[in-house]
């Protein structure tokens, strides 16, 4: 073959142009090589150890709740579990439906479960809890045709007094994103358990314990090689509470049974039962300020929020209709206190000096105040009564002419009811360690003027007259107070004068038993009430005790080895709801141990309904068996 | 490797005894047979550290199999350079048609599917891949008929060889493969710029290639797969897609080796497989992580001196079929190297095309062992 005779020409400019295209190619990769390898290479040496190391958190068992004997009210249980592994489980249509078979759910609902984004793709998921042993062995025996299915044992929260003090426990539920941002740092994860009311979301730092870390080595499939360090959970602190668990039986049965009982029985001016939809008990220790017992009704099931509630269940917990459960009346229910108030007004004026002990009113059934005429209960005339009498035969008259008196002196005194009404720590929150605690309201010229002006269709009056205090002299018109509040007042009355900020935790432990905290009372203030306290104890003990008392016959036959001092409320609610029922009382009332606050919505005369409530709760503090609560005819 | 370049010259002499005392052995490029023995040598290494704690079973098994291919490929290339190159270039009719015969059985039901493409022959537990014999067949056969005119391409003639390298593209590109077509096609140009197309021919040729990419795009005619590989080294970032999580992991496995690299078997991106494909077609990025800058720019530096040692092969040639057959080989090499060390690093589009002597495989290793064996053989004879 011949030399190449066309290309010959320029065949050494071609092969150098082909030279040139060759030689910036290999430059290009040199420099891209050169680039990765040293100037890149800091930054992928930390992308490479981040790529390869997972760190995968496990929740800590919570610790447990025990009541003040030391009695579990809150436990953990282990539940026999089925987890999917996603690294290793083929997704395919005969997995999932020997598997949905297997566990007796149906296929999409297993697919929902190892899909769901709250698990960490590195930790297993499970897919049903509470499995019976006979699936675990099928499952230990076919493990071939179950790739990435195990059989493992979670701990979750368990309630073995069911729903018992459910408001004050709470629950526990996976935290929200709201939850989660203001947590951030706080060692949670999205998907973790965090407590969400009561108890559990104030103790939650308690509670919680410290999630375990594990460090894996994963491979780019995510595939476990190997453990690079595990750090194990830490089982969180119990918690024991002052709660005693055979007074919140007995409160929440009593409750139960006075809301049956106000159902069944009539209300005389509307001619129709009583609603009585819901209602709360509030038993506390004067002595320190422990909450004994708090009940509220209706009621829910913590255990319904374990593993997550059902739509439904979630769903029929929020509806009108069922009267919202979920709420704690007893700390967020708002009420007019009624009678109950006149322990505080009757304080006020000895303090201010408006009244003695002695001074006397003449009780005719009404008092005219301007043009308008203020009617004791039922018109009924008491005569001439002092202090002690008409707090014992709750003597509307009484109260409305000091109510009248601190308008007339209100130069001298000021806004006397209210003040006291604040000291005793009304209308603002007592401070519990609860959340969603309501504050109340105690109303005065101020307070008139700010509703006024917020909504003016519905409050047309922006003044205060003579006739707001005497309302306000009886716990009427704009006053609010929560069960607690009640109880708390009444608790700092009968021990003393001592403010104390309600506590429902006593003492904070390892497991191992050893002292993390203990969660003393706080002492708010003391209030000097020792000169006041003779005629006032006399005029509750009457009112229980005497025959003309309020809650005389409610309280028939109770032994006077505990006796009970206390005060009955029937509370106009207006809107055309039927009257909120209350008592409020304690004993021994020499030596108070208990106080005992009983409120009910649309269930009549305190002295009538909630007076019984109350009764059958005292029979139990005195050690007796308590017999049914028996509703009793009377007045305010 | 001296070893392996004694071996290969120990069965030429055995067989040129016979043929001519004027032997072209004493002509034989003894130094780009030190270096691809060098790279290939590195590959049989390099396979087994990206697959011997992989896969399960004999942790050697890939090692081994790659280094039968690579004995197999000294026989081929020793083959490919024993008999005179002009045989093969006065055969290339024969040649051509067995070629595309052989690629239309491939796609028929005698053909194996693997990982969706119609690209193989099984023979026992080997794959035969006609494909890339297809290459070295293709660089014969343009070289035979450029050369027949004496480089004289006018646009009639450089048409017939566009037919002729796109009836096994066509068929290639029904298998599916796109990156042997682009090898193909680099083949091509390669030639037809050393051959003697008119400039303004090879421009035409340059705005076509533009416009049939840009229309492969427009008109869908790439798998989703297909467009997402090639498209995510534009912007690896967004690594929502498999193809450009990969190349994260690729780039980022290179970048670890740093200069000196993590050491031999010692690379944790390799050994936790976090880079796919790679005993085959990301095998760069072992040498990178284990061995820094030092070895793969050792490595890179091997293949220059290869392609040097070609382009120098072609540039004295004989005649210019020799240098046609060398170019279309050069052009080979280039573009698989630069295409698929460029695409590891993120400056090319990732397509399936092998590292040559480097990536495991059977049909590509000796393929590439075959076509030295011819530029050793245009080599030699340069004065024959």
């Amino acid at each position: 073959m011949t030399a190449p005779v066309r290309a010959g020409d320029n065949a050494r400019l071609r092969m150098g142009v082909l030279g040139m295209v060759i030689l910036s190619c290999f430059a290009a990769l040199y420099a891209r090589l050169w680039y990765l390898q040293v100037v890149a290479n800091p930054e992928s040496t930390r992308a490479v150890i981040i790529n390869q190391v997972r760190v995968v958190p496990e929740q800590a068992p919570r610790g447990r709740l025990l009541d003040r004997q030391g009695r579990v009210v809150v436990d953990n249980r282990v539940s026999q579990a089925i987890t999917v592994n996603r690294a290793e489980f083929t997704n395919d249509v005969d997995s999932v439906a020997r598997l949905a078979a297997l566990l007796n759910i149906p296929p999409a609902v297993l697919v929902n479960r190892i899909n769901d984004q709250r698990f960490s793709p590195y930790k297993p998921v499970p897919v049903a809890e509470d499995v019976p042993e006979s699936t675990v062995v099928y499952l230990a025996e076919h493990r071939d045709e179950f790739a990435g299915v195990e059989a493992a044992q979670l701990t979750e929260r368990a309630y073995p007094n069911g729903n018992l003090a459910a408001h004050l426990l709470g629950y526990v539920g996976e935290i929200n994103d709201r939850e989660f941002k203001d947590r951030k740092g706080g060692n949670y994860k999205l998907g973790d358990d965090i407590g969400k009311s009561g108890v559990e979301k104030s103790y939650e730092q308690y509670l919680r314990g410290e999630p375990g870390l594990t460090k894996l080595e994963v491979d780019a499939n995510g595939k476990v090689l190997r453990t690079l360090d595990a750090q194990p959970p830490v089982q969180g602190h119990d918690v024991q509470l002052t709660l005693d668990l055979d007074v919140q039986k007995l409160a929440e049965e009593s409750l139960a049974q006075g809301i049956e009982a106000a159902r069944r029985s009539t209300d005389r001016e509307e001619k129709k039962h009583f609603i009585a939809p819901a209602g709360s008990v509030v038993v506390l220790d004067p002595r320190d300020g422990s909450v004994v017992a708090m009940a509220s009704f209706p009621t829910y099931t913590p255990g319904d929020f374990v593993n997550g509630i059902k739509p439904e269940v979630f769903r029929a917990l929020n509806e009108p209709a069922s009267h919202y459960p979920l709420n704690n009346r007893a700390i967020a229910g708002q009420y007019a206190p009624g009678s109950t108030f006149k322990l505080v007004t009757a304080i006020a004026g000895l303090q201010d000096g408006l009244i003695t002990p002695a001074t006397t009113v003449l009780d005719t059934g009404s008092l005219q105040v301007g043009n308008r005429e203020f009617k004791n209960a039922g018109s009924r005339a008491h005569g001439r009564v002092a202090l002690a009498r008409a707090m014992t035969v709750s003597s509307d008259v009484y109260f409305y002419t000091l109510g009248v008196r601190f308008w007339e002196k209100n130069k001298e005194v000021g806004h006397g009811i209210q003040d006291a009404a604040r000291t005793f720590g009304l209308g603002q929150p007592t401070g519990i360690p609860l959340d969603t605690e309501a504050r109340g309201r105690v109303p005065d010229p101020e307070s008139r003027k700010k509703i006024h002006e917020r909504n003016p269709q519905a409050f047309p009056e922006g003044k205060w007259f003579a006739g707001d205090n005497v309302n306000l002299s009886i716990g009427q018109g704009e006053m609010l107070t929560t069960p607690l509040q009640l109880a708390h007042v009444y608790g700092t009355f009968a021990n003393g004068g001592t403010l104390f900020t309600p506590r429902v935790a006593a003492r904070i432990a390892r497991q191992d038993g050893s002292l993390v905290q203990d969660v003393a009372s706080e002492v708010v203030r003391k209030i000097d009430v020792s000169s006041m306290r003779g005629p006032l104890v006399a005029g509750l003990r009457g009112a229980v005790a005497d025959p003309d008392g309020t809650a005389h016959a409610a309280f028939a036959g109770f032994p006077s080895t505990f006796p009970v001092a206390g005060k009955t409320g029937t509370a106009q609610v207006g809107g055309g709801r039927q009257d909120t029922a209350l008592f409020v009382g304690f004993a021994p009332y020499d030596d108070p141990q208990y106080v005992v606050a009983v409120v009910m919505e649309e269930a009549g005369f305190g002295g009538s309904t909630a007076a019984p409530v109350a009764r059958r709760i005292f029979e139990g503090l005195a050690g007796r068996p308590p017999g049914p609560v028996q509703l009793v005819g009377g007045v305010d | 490797m001296a070893g392996a370049g004694v071996l290969s010259g120990s069965r030429m002499r055995s067989r040129s005894r016979t043929r001519s005392t004027a032997s072209p052995l004493r002509h034989l490029d003894v130094s780009l047979i030190v270096a691809v023995m060098a790279v290939a040598s590195l590959g049989v290494l390099m396979v087994y550290s990206a697959t011997r704690n992989r896969f399960g079973g004999d942790p050697s098994f890939f090692m081994e199999r790659q280094l039968l291919f690579v004995v197999l490929g000294v026989g081929v290339m020793a083959a490919a350079a024993s008999i005179d190159y002009r045989i093969f270039r006065d055969h290339a009719p024969l040649l051509y048609i067995g070629t595309v015969a052989i690629l239309v059985l491939v796609i028929s039901p005698l053909g194996s599917n693997r990982k969706g493409a119609q690209a193989w022959f099984q023979l026992g537990s080997f794959q035969f891949q006609p494909s890339e014999w297809a290459k070295v067949a293709l660089i014969i056969c343009v070289a035979a008929y450029a050369a027949s005119h004496r480089g004289d391409l006018d646009g009639q003639r450089l048409l017939a060889l566009i037919g002729m390298a796109a009836v096994p593209m066509v068929l290639i590109q029904l298998q599916p493969d796109l990156g042997t077509d682009l090898v193909f096609a680099a083949i091509l140009l390669g030639m037809l710029l050393v051959a003697g197309a008119r400039p303004r021919h090879m421009a035409a040729m340059g705005l076509l290639a533009m416009l049939a990419v840009a229309a492969v795009f427009h008109f869908g005619l790439l798998q989703d797969y297909q467009r997402s590989r090639l498209t995510a080294f534009l912007d690896p970032k967004e690594d929502t897609q498999r193809s450009a999580y990969n190349l994260n992991q690729s780039k980022l496995a290179i970048s670890h080796g740093g200069v000196t690299g993590q050491g031999l078997f010692e690379g944790t991106q390799t050994n936790l497989s976090y880079v796919p494909e790679q005993h085959t077609d990301f095998i760069f990025t072992v040498v990178a992580e284990e061995l820094g800058l030092v070895g793969s720019g050792m490595l890179l530096g091997f293949f220059a001196f290869i392609v040097w040692r070609i382009w120098r092969a072609a540039a004295l040639a004989k005649d210019l079929s020799g240098t046609l057959i060398c170019i279309g080989v050069l052009a080979m090499f280039v573009f698989q190297i630069f295409e698929n060390v460029g695409m590891t690093m993120g400056i090319m589009p990732i397509t399936g095309i092998p590292l040559p002597f480097v990536s495991y495989g059977g049909s590509s290793t000796l393929a590439a062992f075959a076509a030295v064996g011819l530029v050793l053989n245009v080599h030699m004879r340069r004065f024959s």
